[in-house]
């Protein structure tokens, strides 16, 4: 699958799992009915498309693989890391048949917590937008100036 | 006596080589960056040596079965040369008296300064009478040694929460380490699990020495950096979770192609455990990893939420805060977009990799 606009992803998530949970979801009860399938904020980042999915049943960061993506061909249950602003982060390896491969970390499953949909969406935006800005500075010591070991964390 | 760990591994017969290589193992176990191994190193070679009495109370012992597996053959030499010097019933040489000799040597000699490792739990009925220890009630024993000691490490389930033999009915009275009443106020480091991970422990003891101070807690007690996230946040079988691909009967056509096992009672969703990441056997695999699902082994009194064939169903059982510092179900709604916000926010911190705030 090749991903080209923020259009294609979010019709392309959404009616994936829009799908899911209309069948392989049916009555398993770690479905929160107040929210929906939703996908949040696709931008390119480092060569791939990052973003939030929402779903009645859980909330991930989404990597979606750019045409060079290393680990566009690996098999699926792997894992590899991704450095953001904010900090390291694991990603582990899915498939699904109309996506392709993606990757994912999760930040909410199951999603009882979230009385509404603009509160699950307030959730995702803060997450995205706290990956991406580095944190507040530490003081930085001598050694650490010393051996260059600053604001890398 | 101003014995170093160095010295006891030189003596022991370890190589530098192979003692710098244990040091950077220790670090990534601690997800620290390489450039801690020299910092771990050199807290080995110039710090004297931590005194550790491992107490055993009610318990079935594998605690230490996976202790002494760690995955690195080094890390078991390493930390067994540390403990078998000092008292652990179950490895040390000396028996009978000699050995309880030794608990009376080390409390005398290194008061305030020696770290208690406690395996099992004492059970409180009829005056401690259901362990007794060199003739007296465990928990006496327990009380003696954590009066001088600089901290408590509650190794496993039993010693953390109670395990089975505090499973309902109870009739020993089977109580964790920090219930038993008039114990001396002591740190106490919870390291659950039924077994812990042996890795998590030889990092935990590695922690205490290297930066001497406690890993930091979360609110029940135990260390951040390995029960911070849930066996379900970093499963490999998690996309399908989120794919809604179930295996619904052992050895349908989902299992055989590693689907989820959620329908199968998998308590990967309500368990903080350190299991999807650092995994067993030298990080060969974990019990989903082998096709079952996770028992919630290392969450307060897992004997008692029923079938570990049942599903998750009911909402209070998923820890709805979806935080390891939630003590407890409590069904907090998330209502304002302000609170969701921050709530976003804890989510990407927690998901971050361990280690980062270590420094």
């Amino acid at each position: 699958m090749q991903w080209r606009n923020v259009e294609q992803i979010s019709c392309a998530l959404e009616t994936v799992f829009n799908g899911v949970l209309e069948t392989r979801m049916r009555g398993v009860p770690i479905i929160n009915p107040a929210l929906s399938v939703q996908a949040i904020g696709f931008n390119p980042f480092n060569g791939d498309w990052l973003g939030v999915l929402i779903t009645p049943w859980f909330m991930n960061l989404l990597l979606l693989p750019g045409l060079d993506s290393q680990w566009r061909e690996q098999p699926p249950g792997g894992k590899f890391q991704q450095s953001f602003p904010y900090g390291t982060f694991e990603f582990t390896l899915a498939r699904e048949a109309q996506l392709g491969t993606y990757a994912l970390c999760s930040l909410f499953s199951p999603m009882f917590q979230f009385e509404n949909q603009s509160a699950a969406l307030a959730a995702a935006q803060a997450a995205l937008q706290g990956l991406l800005t580095v944190p507040a500075a530490r003081a930085v010591s001598r050694r650490d100036l010393l051996r260059g070991a600053f604001g890398s964390r | 006596m101003n014995e170093t760990f160095y010295d006891v591994m030189r003596r022991q017969g370890i190589t530098r080589r192979s003692f710098l290589k244990f040091c950077s193992l220790t670090a990534a176990s601690l997800g620290l960056s390489p450039a801690f191994a020299p910092k771990i190193a050199q807290a080995m070679e110039t710090k004297p040596r931590i005194p550790v009495l491992w107490l055993h109370g009610l318990e079935c012992t594998c605690c230490s079965e996976s202790f002494i597996r760690s995955g690195h053959p080094l890390a078991k030499d390493v930390i067994l040369s540390m403990l078998s010097l000092d008292y652990d019933d179950t490895i040390m040489a000396a028996a009978g008296h000699n050995a309880e000799a030794i608990v009376d040597e080390i409390v005398e000699k290194y008061k305030g300064n020696y770290i208690l490792a406690v395996e099992g739990n004492p059970p409180l009925a009829e005056d401690g009478m259901y362990c007794i220890i060199g003739g007296k009630p465990f928990v006496e024993q327990l009380k003696y040694a954590a009066e001088s000691c600089k901290a408590i490490i509650s190794w496993g389930s039993c010693a953390s929460w109670g395990c089975v033999q505090a499973a309902k009915p109870n009739p020993t009275r089977a109580t964790p380490v920090h219930k038993v009443p008039g114990l001396a106020d002591k740190p106490i480091i919870k390291v659950p699990g039924c077994p812990p991970i042996a890795e998590v422990m030889t990092a935990v003891v590695a922690y205490l020495l290297t930066f001497d101070k406690l890993p930091t807690l979360d609110k029940q007690g135990r260390p951040q950096m390995f029960y911070s996230q849930r066996i379900h946040d970093k499963c490999y079988r998690r996309p399908h979770f989120d794919a809604g691909q179930f295996v619904e009967h052992w050895d349908d056509e989902a299992a055989r192609q590693g689907h989820c096992l959620y329908k199968m009672g998998c308590k990967g969703p309500t368990t903080y455990n350190a299991c999807s990441t650092v995994r067993w056997n030298e990080g060969t695999s974990f019990p989903i990893q082998a096709g079952h699902g996770c028992i919630g082994c290392s969450e307060d009194g897992f004997w008692d939420k029923g079938s570990f064939y049942e599903r998750l169903t009911d909402i209070n059982q998923f820890g709805i805060e979806a935080n390891a510092d939630a003590v407890g179900g409590t069904a907090a709604a998330v209502v304002g977009a302000g609170i969701a916000a921050h709530a976003g926010l804890t989510a990407l911190k927690r998901a971050r990799q361990s280690g980062a705030e270590q420094q």
